[in-house]
């Protein structure tokens, strides 16, 4: 299956497009508009934001990796030829796993890169340790949200493919990426710490400040951990739904 | 031993019964035909062979194996082509069964796949993008995908579909060669009566959920014990007319000088003797035998007489 990935991210502008050009666009955007920020902010903030905009790239290229790598087959006809191929559920999430975790670090190298030298934002002030821990616990809930949304297309076909690009943004405002929780309305910030990217970004602005993050690592770990293993058997749920009613061989026509 | 055996298979979607407790079995290098009109549920069976679609009841075999307990096991003996699924189209062919060499785990794959690529006659086209093959190329790509892991069970869904008759004669000559090669099992559904014929050992024809008919392409034929008698005669049309009714032949008028005589097949030397014997000049005579697409057309229309 990587060499399913690597063969069909060669061949696909629109790959190269969504998993570097457009996250790439969007760091120079929120960049220059943190830099237009420390005037008025303080560099602090402004850091806050970029890292926050930086950080959530890993999300969302974990999470698109799931979906659209699906969907890349749906529309080729070939998903019936890979599940006829003797690849376990478990083989195939994993996969997933591994794909959205390389993009999302060769995304989050190359923003930092992008960062350090063209607005002078230093990742890596926040602890080679703590980067890492907030990698993964993204990395995680990314990979998550995308199974949910494979078993979702998986159970109601195409008609729903376009979860796999818009609806982590939905949820994007309620996980304080780019703000302190602090700033949501009550009702919202009871929502919110239900997500584990939430306590992340929460690590992410005490550790520019140089706090301790580890009680929020410590919940974003144990959220992610209950956050997997629901999306997995929700995903299990869905596929053997699909298998039943006939929906997953309809998938392709 | 059966490479693969079904037994009591039923699907239920909602209150439609696509598939009405099915019973059949495949022996070793044996090419059976699952045949019907469409709706039949052949599309449905070979998507809970495959284990795409979970069987209401029933059970499946593979080499004694229970699919529902082993399914990686028989997975990974047995392929599947059909002409309504594709590689992946921006690949490469040669990247598609690079892909599939490494999922059914196939050991010297890079000498494997360039064996098939020869054999197939694809060593031009193998650096080709696989959107970019024709329709014949995309059928001989998609057979070297169903051979790569030397399945010991093949199930092919109409492989030949929307093919022209060259290259659709040319993918059955390649089942035949590869049979020669090595007793290879297949499952193969196709609405093409005259491909069936030439390929399948033996025919299971289903309408509408059920097995309505089981045998060997000639057995099945001659279940239907009649035969068309078409006669061109110069002139006597009405002789010919009484003599028919005469006779109590089913029989149709083309047109002035054609007649089409529907009856026994031992019956026609007779007819053409008495005919003869009134003085009845025949130009032609073709005498027109029952077809496994005559028993299709029997069995989905459901009529006696199939000869229209």
């Amino acid at each position: 299956m990587m060499f399913h990935e690597i063969f069909i991210t060669r061949h696909s502008f629109e790959i190269f497009n969504d998993i570097i050009l457009f996250p790439l666009f969007s760091i120079i955007v929120f960049g220059y508009m943190t830099l237009y920020l420390v005037g008025s902010t303080g560099k602090i903030i402004a850091d806050q934001v970029l890292s926050g905009i930086i950080l959530w790239q890993v999300i969302s290229i974990a999470q698109y990796s799931v979906g659209v790598s699906c969907l890349w087959d749906v529309w080729s006809r070939n998903l019936t030829n890979i599940f006829i191929s003797p690849i376990s559920i478990k083989e195939y999430l994993t996969f997933f796993a591994i794909s959205g975790t390389i993009k999302g670090f060769i995304v989050l190298l190359l923003s930092s890169i992008l960062a350090f030298f063209v607005f002078h934002l230093n990742m890596l002030s926040m602890g080679l340790i703590n980067m890492f821990l907030m990698f993964i616990n993204l990395a995680v809930f990314g990979f998550s949200f995308g199974v949910v949304m494979l078993g979702l297309i998986i159970r109601f076909g195409t008609r729903v493919a376009a979860f796999a690009w818009g609806l982590i943004n939905v949820f994007q405002p309620l996980m304080a990426v780019i703000y302190p929780v602090a700033i949501l309305p009550q009702p919202f910030r009871s929502i919110s710490f239900l997500f584990a990217p939430t306590y992340v970004f929460e690590a992410m602005r005490k550790s520019l400040n140089g706090q301790n993050i580890i009680s929020d690592i410590e919940s974003a770990v144990a959220l992610n951990i209950l956050f997997l293993i629901g999306a997995v058997i929700f995903f299990r749920y869905m596929f053997a739904k699909s298998k039943e009613t006939g929906q997953f061989a309809r998938l392709e026509g | 031993m059966a490479m693969l055996k079904v037994k009591n298979l039923y699907k239920k979607f909602g209150e439609f019964i696509a598939v009405d407790n099915i019973t059949f079995d495949i022996k070793e290098g044996e090419i059976l035909g699952l045949l019907g009109p469409n709706g039949a549920g052949k599309t449905t069976t070979i998507q809970m062979l495959l284990g795409i679609t979970t069987p209401t009841n029933g059970t499946i075999h593979y080499f004694e194996k229970d699919f529902s307990v082993y399914p990686q096991y028989c997975l990974s003996q047995l392929n599947f082509t059909s002409a309504f699924n594709n590689l992946q189209g921006r690949n490469t062919v040669w990247e598609n069964l690079i892909v599939f060499a490494n999922l059914y785990g196939v050991e010297n794959c890079i000498t494997k796949i360039k064996k098939l690529v020869t054999h197939f006659e694809m060593d031009d086209l193998v650096y080709k993008r696989y959107f970019d093959l024709s329709t014949g190329q995309k059928t001989r790509a998609n057979f070297i995908k169903a051979l790569i892991n030397d399945p010991k069970i093949i199930l092919m869904d109409e492989p030949t579909a929307s093919l022209d008759p060259d290259i659709a004669d040319k993918t059955l000559t390649f089942i035949e060669e590869l049979r020669k090669e090595r007793p290879i099992t297949i499952l193969y559904t196709s609405h093409n009566m005259s491909e069936v014929t030439r390929i399948c050992d033996r025919v299971i024809f289903m309408d509408k959920g059920k097995v309505v008919a089981e045998d060997t392409p000639l057995g099945l034929t001659k279940r239907i014990q009649v035969a068309q008698l078409r006669l061109t005669f110069n002139d006597k049309k009405e002789v010919i007319v009484e003599y028919l009714k005469k006779e109590k032949l089913d029989h149709r008028f083309d047109d002035g000088h054609v007649v089409f005589i529907t009856t026994e097949e031992k019956a026609l030397p007779k007819i053409i003797f008495d005919l003869s014997k009134l003085g009845i000049w025949m130009t032609d005579i073709e005498v027109k035998k029952p077809t496994l697409e005559h028993v299709f057309l029997q069995i989905a229309r459901g009529e006696k007489y199939v000869f229209q």
